[in-house]
């Protein structure tokens, strides 16, 4: 191990904290935020010193916010729990579908097996409101409208594309030598991808699903179209505190706080399968 | 039950209570405000079912989509009395602002029959009309069988009327004998001086009359006033910034967007020489006394400021500055409206407007029983409920206006404001030509004046080069 200077050490330090700070410092004024009142927040100038207050939370969580206008009804859980609905349900899918399909486009050779997977990719190019008002009609037909079937099935098209490029190239990064040996001591190719394939990408897997859970978290214009308010995720939901008599800045930060908190959590969890996921196969032996 | 408390109801209702007395009260009687809004709602809903079947469309469901603002918090205290007096079932889906025209544009283009009824503001019916989405309304309006006897058309303002019904042709005038009533406005706002009286006190100053009047105004409040800008006014690159208050001071002067000719084409008329001399105007009073990161400043920084005290007044919406006077924001209940007319030689402020309106889908299955209910929510009665107990203002019906109840509510807690529409309502329409390429030649407008601002470009060459693009785009959609 390379021995470093105190200077070195030092100054390492500081611009680990440089960076930390002004990487961190958006999400940790937020955090602050959300603990100040309306008026506390547009202070001139900003003050670090305030009394604060859980009534943001309080108002989000259960859904009154006493205002000097009046009360107004939130419905901030109903979107976080749309959300989340949302966000795993059409992972779960995109997994069920995905990974197979990564195995057989990474193994098998098939006519057009390029160009299916080429269009499973072409769904991430197509600006989205392309493709949802056209959608919209056929999900009139179908009774699609308006259901979390219909949109996790539409999800898929952030969800299913990701999973499959990604774990692709981790089943293509693997080598097919331990499946071999595997298979030539009488196993089926099923077992064969059940016992030794999936076990060996799944941290690819891991970080695959992560960053789709993300990016289905994030969407908001597939729900915005297809579904009636009850059914909005957090993205749409969050944008309620800002009306025509004013922002509500303290409900915007604690609506940010609680709809960063899963998928947060879920990385940092995650992290070492992410890492190690993300790396996999960037060094060939 | 709750007799009592009806009883001071009708008594509020009758004119016998003021607001203060009837809270009072109600307060003493063991009543919540929200028990309170009920009984005023039923109560002045049982107007509108007199000498009237209510009960024709019993049973049947309306779906509306609405945007999430303070007139639509008045219609849902409101909307129980509707209910019980019609029978009818009436859901809803709420959208904030920020998306809620995407959610319109959807499911209108998409031909959905989800939604009945939905808010709109009347230049979103340029497109939404002449594509055939929505209804036109005068169609219900003129059948005795189908409007109430009392409805009273006429007692709409009629700049918003007019406002809101357009032939479809490209420049034709907006409220002419041929036009169509695509939506029913609902409530508005026009566009006038909203300032912070103890700032302007402080300073010496009195609310400007016009936009020389404005500048100097700007300049004493800039010398005596310290961390405090003196005029807050829109400029993102958006139409929303040419719509307020510049539009407002814009048309006082005469100056027009378009030009319509003689075989019914349109031309570019912002490169005149009077529009030149008042952008001069309004570019240097941004330059000097509008807020440093001006560009980005759309309804919320603008109101924001005045309610945090950050600036000194707004030449924006007069009810951003209603609603910056109340809530919790730091300066409530210091701020005093002004009518303002930029132009010293003209006789009267002529304030573009903003209409929140209600159209009905041409796609819904329940046309009649959606003019049923457009007819109670346009009405008197809600009007009245929505401007004497909530935040329903500015209301569209001279009737209201007219109300003692409203006034005195109105008068005790927000000085200068009923004096500022009183004497701006009668010049309070849309100055815009109607035509479908409004939304892209006002953004690319807001977009020149950012140059200006900046000093990319002199206001005179800046104007020049935009009428030409104007121009362009209009011969380009076989406008000109």
């Amino acid at each position: 191990m390379q021995h470093q200077s105190t200077f070195e050490r030092v100054l390492r330090g500081v611009l680990i904290a440089l960076v930390l700070v002004f990487f961190m410092f958006p999400i940790v004024w937020i955090l602050l935020m959300s603990f100040q009142t309306n008026e506390q927040i547009l202070r001139i100038p900003p003050s670090l010193l305030f009394e604060p207050t859980l009534e943001n939370y309080r108002a989000l969580i259960t859904g009154r916010l006493e205002t000097h206008a009046g009360t107004l009804d939130i419905r901030f859980m109903q979107n976080l729990w749309n959300s989340l609905i949302l966000s795993v349900f059409s992972v779960a899918l995109a997994l069920v579908l995905g990974v197979p399909a990564a195995y057989a486009f990474a193994r098998f050779r098939f006519r057009l097996g390029e160009d299916i997977a080429f269009t499973l990719l072409s769904f991430r190019f197509a600006p989205p409101l392309l493709v949802l008002l056209p959608l919209t009609l056929y999900f009139q037909d179908l009774g699609l409208s308006d259901t979390y079937v219909g949109l996790v099935w539409v999800y898929q098209l952030i969800c299913l594309p990701l999973i499959l490029w990604i774990v692709r190239g981790y089943f293509e990064d693997m080598s097919p030598d331990i499946e071999h040996a595997y298979r030539t001591a009488g196993h089926g190719w099923l077992t064969t991808f059940r016992r030794i394939s999936i076990p060996l990408t799944a941290p690819g897997i891991a970080a695959a699903g992560l960053l789709a859970f993300i990016f289905a978290w994030n969407n908001f214009i597939f729900a915005l179209v297809l579904a009636s308010a009850d059914k909005q995720p957090v993205t749409v939901g969050a944008l309620a505190f800002v009306t025509a008599s004013g922002i509500q800045y303290g409900q915007i930060a604690a609506a940010i706080v609680l709809s960063i908190t899963p998928t947060l959590a879920l990385a940092l969890y995650a992290q070492r399968y992410l890492v190690e996921g993300l790396s996999l196969g960037a060094v060939k032996g | 039950m709750h007799e009592r408390e009806k009883n001071r109801v009708q008594a509020y209702l009758d004119g016998k209570l003021s607001r203060r007395e009837l809270l009072r009260d109600m307060s003493a009687l063991g009543a919540s405000a929200a028990l309170t809004s009920t009984l005023i709602g039923l109560g002045s809903t049982r107007a509108f079912a007199a000498g009237f079947d209510a009960m024709q469309h019993k049973g049947t469901a309306l779906k509306l989509l609405l945007n999430k603002h303070p007139y639509t918090d008045a219609l849902l205290a409101n909307l129980e009395a509707f209910k019980a007096m019609s029978g009818m079932e009436v859901t809803y889906d709420i959208f904030p602002e920020d998306v809620y025209f995407d959610k319109v544009t959807a499911a209108l283009s998409s031909r959905s029959s989800e939604y009945d009824v939905f808010m709109t503001g009347a230049y979103m019916t340029w497109t939404y009309g002449p594509a055939g989405w929505i209804t036109d309304l005068n169609e219900w309006i003129q059948d005795p069988d189908k409007t109430h006897p009392d409805y009273n058309w006429e007692d709409m303002l009629p700049g918003l009327r007019a406002s809101t019904a357009w032939n479809g042709i490209p420049g034709g005038a907006l409220g002419s004998a041929d036009a169509k009533q695509w939506c029913i406005p609902w409530g508005y706002e026009l566009n006038n001086v909203s300032y912070n009286g103890p700032m302007f006190e402080k300073a010496g100053v009195s609310p400007p009359g016009n936009m020389e009047e404005l500048l100097e105004t700007c300049a004493k409040l800039a010398t005596d006033l310290e961390g405090v800008y003196p005029i807050g006014v829109r400029g993102s690159r958006s139409w929303a910034t040419i719509h307020p208050g510049f539009l407002s001071g814009y048309s006082n002067f005469g100056e027009r967007d378009l030009q319509v000719n003689e075989d019914g084409t349109l031309s570019a008329a912002m490169n005149t020489d009077g529009s030149k001399a008042f952008h001069r105007d309004w570019v240097k009073m941004i330059q000097d006394y509008g807020p440093k990161n001006w560009s980005t400043y759309t309804w919320y920084q603008v109101g924001t400021d005045l309610g945090a005290g950050a600036s000194a007044m707004i030449f924006d919406a007069d009810i951003l500055g209603y609603f910056m006077n109340g809530g919790g924001n730091k300066e409530a209940g210091k701020i005093s409206f002004a009518p303002f007319a930029a132009n010293p030689a003209a006789e009267a402020p002529t304030p573009n407007v903003w209409v929140w309106s209600l159209s009905m889908s041409s796609f819904s299955q329940h046309q009649d029983a959606a003019w049923h209910f457009l007819q109670w929510a346009t009405g008197v009665e809600h009007g009245l409920f929505g401007a004497q107990t909530m935040d329903f203002v500015n209301p569209v019906r001279q009737a209201v206006w007219d109300d003692d109840t409203f006034r005195a509510r109105i008068d005790e807690s927000y000085p200068g404001y009923l004096h500022q529409h009183d004497v701006s309502a009668p010049g309070a329409q849309i100055y815009f030509t109607a035509q479908p390429l409004f939304f892209d030649l006002t953004t690319e407008w807001a977009a020149t004046l950012q140059k200006m601002v900046a000093n990319e470009v002199p206001v005179d060459e800046g104007l020049d080069m935009l009428a030409e693009s104007v121009n362009s785009q209009l011969a380009d959609a076989g406008l000109r």
